[in-house]
């Protein structure tokens, strides 16, 4: 039976290479009519057979293009009008927003057949793309998202190239950033003797990086400190130069085998769903834990089980990589807590002294986007960090906001968040804002984001936490300003992700966050919903000697903990007089209930972490040390103060500090002790306050075995819990947070 | 003469009679000496030839604990403070007016030191005492003692200085290290029981002041007392809107001052100066006023710090390491951010 039937897609639909598959696929199924872009969604009508149509759309729902989200969204029955040809219809733009900014894509396995064919016109070409692959975010400059709106703009496209970006039947239809060797951009080399181009440019560079020297290499989003992985020398000058100590660096490997996997699989354990990962349009960096048969230099990454690792995503990694057969150190090229440099002159100028060899390209990298980190907590790959390939993202909200919200984030690790109608997009990983540099990013960013989407927030949402530089921003910008709090924001994400519970524990702990006290919180748990979170539950406080220089430094907590309990600590740093005066006089020494910072005492205790040279270092090294632990951990006491249950940690100090066990038993131990005041704490309120599902939120919970054991003994207690799975459980989701605690009290306003 | 015999102050020494011109005569004005011009009248006249000169006044109240401490006390102090607003000013201070706020119960053998610290600082300073006033408050009401004091002072009407003449790419030199007041009264008020060496800078700084004065390059100059340094950089981005960039390494900060900050967590950008200046000058001459300073008793540490530009937003740190941090404006009790 012939009809004809129109159909609104919405979702991930532009950039996406979606008009020529749809066109492809009707022509394919012998139907007539046409498709168009409608600002950020696709209008189709398909007319002919009733079965071909079902058949078209089963396959678009199914099968779409690699990186395409569609939703149908509207369908309707039309009047037939007899169209037999089906044709692309030019876009219209209208005044209601519905934009959606894709992110930056790998190369797609046909570009990478290209790539790597003698014949192809493209071959060894490293800015290989077409449709559904790609640089988007990083290289658009404006939407709609056409080529003189690109970085590519200055890029006018050779005959060839014309004829593909024209021709519906092509991969590259209105592929935005297509390119080729005749009309693309092309690498460059330099160092203090030599510049080159072109292959030359590359060829050298792979000489030098083999030679164990070190390459700033300009990529999609921001350049990467490059160097031989597998030469610890090279990654101990690396780390020389950089002034990071520790710090673990990622690592990108050569793909190699049918599922380009073969090389990481050589060096660490890849489970199923990690490999998928790996193997993502999204390209992230997983964490991934070491082969005891590793040979990979223990310099990588100190004190770590574990490694950061990626795949090739861009067709330069992929040239430069198969050539080098082996992985390579490729950490972002910033300076600490600064978001990653994208601007050659820049390089040149911060990055001086780092190291005089660099690969650049001239296609502008229009906004940084930091690689991204995720990691298997709890048997799903959880963001640890936004960035390249999975920002901006694009999430549904729970319900409707009455008017468009932007969300300033937290301080350190900051994302920020519009939010409008239905619709949240959260930005990549910008830094830490202690820097010019990040601050700038940071203003940039949120005009950026608002500029793309075409919505301007008429409210902003910050933290109370004055010092916070969002919170300044914020004040500044003639906007209405809705603050909350710090650790009201990490409950309300879990609330946002999971919109079918309705009552929640949310445990939030972290570094530290201003709490409604005025005290640091970051031990807390918190009843309630979003809008109406009440402290039930936390641990018994304790001072910061030296204040913010308390996070940098875990001895001082580790002081602060031993006097506050008359603990005899052997290990003690001397000549620390002066400190215990403002330690007893509470000078500069915060009270906080932060569960990050008891890592912190611990990590000091054990003697693993005086001084960390990254932030999280004490608390990543105690996991790493703890996995090679066994302990059931001890008992910790639970008093009620009010309507406060609070646990105590002074138990923990003897534990450890109790020579008759091995360090990783002790480092065992605490996660298991930590874990167990937790649904100890849980138990005891669901015997209080009924029924409500558990949440666990904020930085600590980025610690994969401190998870693991809560889920493992909860069991026993019949709880459910949750971790969020879409957003970032650090600071870094505090944004989203952040929204979906505004929305619920200007709701109840 | 008439001579205070009372071992501590009661409220009468502020009633009027006997006692207080006893307290008066026999203790006041004996300590300040030849530096009192005189107290028998209710006002003062005071000779300042004024052709080519503007007459500047200044007020300062002075409140610290302890009252003593190492390096200086509340004494000199209030002589300090004010002679120093008028030197950063451009003007050589002539005289000073004196308000004494003595709570009931101090020691007078304490209160004779003050006084006496007073006129030596005075003396230094070039400066008479013009008039006073002595009010005593009950016990619990005060904290000892406190001390106000104006100046007055005369500026060559030739010196021209303030926000308004400061250029772009201008130098930032500060005439010695900082936050040596702020440590010394901090380690002596929490008694934290340790031998500090750490002395207060507490001085005037009128030396200074009139070296720079001979420049014509010279734009500008503030003397960095409560908020520290920061707090000048910040007034002066507010004031400009000019960005300011200030060199970590090249701050001059003494070792021990240091080592406190960073034991207890504190920054010496935000610590309290009292015998320092900061002066804003024209590139070219930045070198010869640094060599000046330099040369001067207590300059052997003045330093150029920074300078000004039209690209920063705010005030940024240059770190040894090539970072950049954005040198926050002072918050009353700043908490820590890092989660
Ligand atoms: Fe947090
Ligand atoms: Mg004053
Ligand atoms: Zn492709
Ligand atoms: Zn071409």
């Amino acid at each position: 039976m012939q009809q004809r039937r129109e159909f609104i897609i919405k979702g991930r639909v532009q950039g996406v290479g979606m008009r020529p598959f749809i066109y492809q696929l009707a022509t394919g199924l012998q139907l007539g009519g046409w498709v168009r872009n409608l600002n950020g969604s696709v209008q189709l009508q398909l007319e002919g057979d009733q079965q071909a149509i079902h058949r078209f759309v089963q396959l678009l729902k199914n099968a779409p293009p690699l990186t395409a989200h569609p939703v149908f969204v509207d369908e309707q029955l039309l009047e037939p009008t007899h169209e037999t040809g089906f044709r692309i219809r030019s876009s219209r733009t209208t005044t209601e927003a519905d934009i959606h900014v894709p992110p930056d894509y790998f190369l797609c396995p046909d570009c990478l057949r290209e790539l790597n064919a003698p014949g192809d016109r493209r071959y060894a070409y490293p800015f290989i793309n077409c449709a559904s692959c790609g640089p988007r975010y990083t290289l658009i400059r404006q939407l709609p998202y056409d080529r003189p709106n690109t970085g590519m703009a200055d890029f006018p496209l050779c005959p060839a190239c014309h004829s593909e970006y024209t021709d519906p039947m092509q991969r590259r239809f209105h592929a935005e950033p297509v390119a080729c060797p005749e009309c693309g951009p092309q690498l460059s080399f330099e160092n203090l003797n030599q510049s080159q181009q072109g292959s030359q440019a590359l060829q050298t560079t792979l000489e030098l990086l083999q030679l164990g020297e070190l390459v700033l290499i300009k990529g999609i989003g921001g350049y990467h400190l490059c160097c031989d992985a597998t030469n610890s020398e090279a990654v101990e000058h690396l780390r020389q130069r950089k002034q990071r100590p520790h710090k673990p660096l990622a690592l990108m490997f050569p793909s190699v085998g049918d599922d380009e996997l073969d090389a990481v699989r050589a060096e660490l354990h890849v489970e199923a769903t990690e490999a998928a990962v790996l193997r993502s349009p999204a390209r992230p960096i997983v964490l991934l834990r070491k082969r005891p048969d590793s040979r990979l230099p223990g310099l990588l990454a100190p004190g770590m089980q574990e490694l950061g690792v990626m795949l090739p995503y861009s067709p330069l990694h992929y040239l430069l990589l198969a050539r080098l057969e082996r992985p390579i150190v490729a950490t972002s090229a910033n300076l600490p807590g600064e978001p990653v440099l994208t601007d050659a002159g820049e390089v040149n100028r911060r990055l001086a002294d780092v190291t005089p060899n660099r690969l650049h390209h001239n296609r502008p990298i229009v906004r940084p986007a930091d690689d991204p980190l995720v990691r298997l907590i709890q048997q799903r790959i959880r963001p640890l960090r936004l960035g390249r390939g999975t920002a901006p993202l694009e999430l549904e909200l729970p319900q409707p906001l009455p008017r468009p919200l932007l969300a300033c984030g937290g301080h350190m690790k900051n994302s920020v968040a519009l939010a409008w109608e239905q619709r949240i997009v959260i930005s990549p990983h910008v830094g830490d804002l202690d820097s010019p540099r990040s601050r700038e990013t940071y203003a940039r960013t949120i005009a950026d984001l608002q500029q793309l989407y075409a919505v301007q927030a008429t409210s902003l949402v910050c933290d109370h936490h004055r010092g916070y530089f969002g919170s300044q921003w914020a004040a500044a910008q003639p906007l209405p300003t809705c603050p909350v709090w710090h650790h009201h924001a990490h409950a309300a994400v879990l609330a946002g992700e999971y919109p079918q519970e309705s009552r929640w524990l949310v445990f939030t702990w972290d570094g530290v966050g201003l709490g409604e006290d005025s005290t640091l919180w970051g031990g807390e748990a918190l009843l309630g919903r979003p809008g109406d979170w009440q402290r039930v539950g936390s641990w018994q406080p304790f001072r910061l000697p030296g204040a913010e220089r308390a996070a940098r430094e875990p001895w001082r907590t580790a002081l602060g903990v031993c006097w506050q309990s008359d603990t005899r600590w052997p290990g003690a740093p001397a000549g620390v007089d002066l400190l215990y005066g403002a330690w007893q006089k509470g000078l500069n020494s915060p009270l906080t209930s932060a569960v990050g910072r008891l890592f912190d005492a611990a990590a000091a205790l054990l003697g693993l972490c005086q001084r960390a040279s990254f932030e999280g270092q004490a608390p990543m090294w105690l996991e790493q040390l703890a996995w090679q632990g066994e302990h059931p951990g001890i008992e910790l006491p639970l008093v009620a103060e009010g309507p406060v249950w609070r646990s105590d940690w002074m138990p923990l100090l003897a534990m450890l500090l109790d020579e008759s066990l091995s360090t990783a038993d002790r480092a065992h131990a605490f996660h298991a002790s930590l874990a167990r005041a937790l649904l100890a704490q849980a138990s005891e309120l669901k015997q209080q306050h009924g029924d409500f599902a558990i949440g666990l939120s904020g930085g600590v919970f980025q610690n994969r075995l401190l998870c693991e054991l809560i889920m493992q003994q909860s069991q026993k207690f019949g709880l459910r819990i949750y971790l969020p799975q879409q957003v970032p459980v650090n600071d870094a989701g505090l944004c989203y947070g952040q929204i979906i605690e505004a929305r619920a009290r200007l709701q109840s306003q | 003469m008439t001579k205070l015999t009372d071992t501590h102050i009661s409220l009468a020494h502020g009633n009027g009679g006997r006692l207080m011109r006893e307290l008066i005569e026999g203790l006041i004005a004996d300590s300040l000496g030849d530096r009192l011009l005189d107290i028998e009248n209710d006002a003062a006249r005071i000779d300042l030839d004024q052709r080519d000169a503007e007459l500047l006044i200044t007020t300062d109240g002075f409140t610290v604990k302890p009252l003593e401490f190492p390096g200086g006390d509340i004494g000199s102090l209030a002589v300090h403070g004010t002679v120093n607003d008028l030197a950063v000013s451009g003007a050589t201070p002539h005289y000073l007016s004196l308000n004494l706020f003595i709570e009931e119960g101090l020691e007078v053998s304490l209160l004779q030191r003050l006084l006496c610290s007073l006129a030596k600082a005075a003396g230094e300073a070039g400066v008479k005492i013009a008039c006073g006033d002595t009010k005593v408050v009950p016990r619990g009401e005060g904290s000892g003692v406190y001390f106000a004091t104006t100046g007055v002072g005369l500026r060559p009407k030739s010196l021209q200085l303030g926000f308004s003449h400061i250029q772009p790419d201008d130098r930032i030199l500060v005439s010695g290290p900082i936050g040596d007041h702020g440590i010394a009264v901090m380690l002596a008020r929490e008694q934290f029981g340790l031998r500090g060496d750490v002395r207060s800078d507490a001085a005037s700084v009128l030396a200074f002041t009139r070296t720079a004065s001979e420049f014509s390059g010279l734009r500008y100059m503030r003397d960095p007392t409560r908020g520290g340094l920061a707090t000048v950089l910040h007034e002066l981005h507010r004031a400009t809107g000019l960005g300011v960039r200030v060199y970590e390494p090249q701050l001059p900060i003494r070792d021990q001052v240091k080592t406190v900050c960073e034991m207890l967590g504190y920054d010496p950008h935000y610590l309290a100066c009292e015998g320092r200046v900061v002066a804003i000058i024209a590139a070219d001459q930045a070198d010869s006023l640094l060599q000046r300073w330099q040369q001067l008793p207590n300059g052997g540490r003045a330093a150029l710090i920074g300078q000004l530009n039209r690209h920063d937003t705010g005030v940024v740190l240059e770190t040894e390491l090539g970072g950049e941090r954005v040198l926050e404006e002072l918050e009353d009790d700043p908490l820590p951010r890092i989660c």
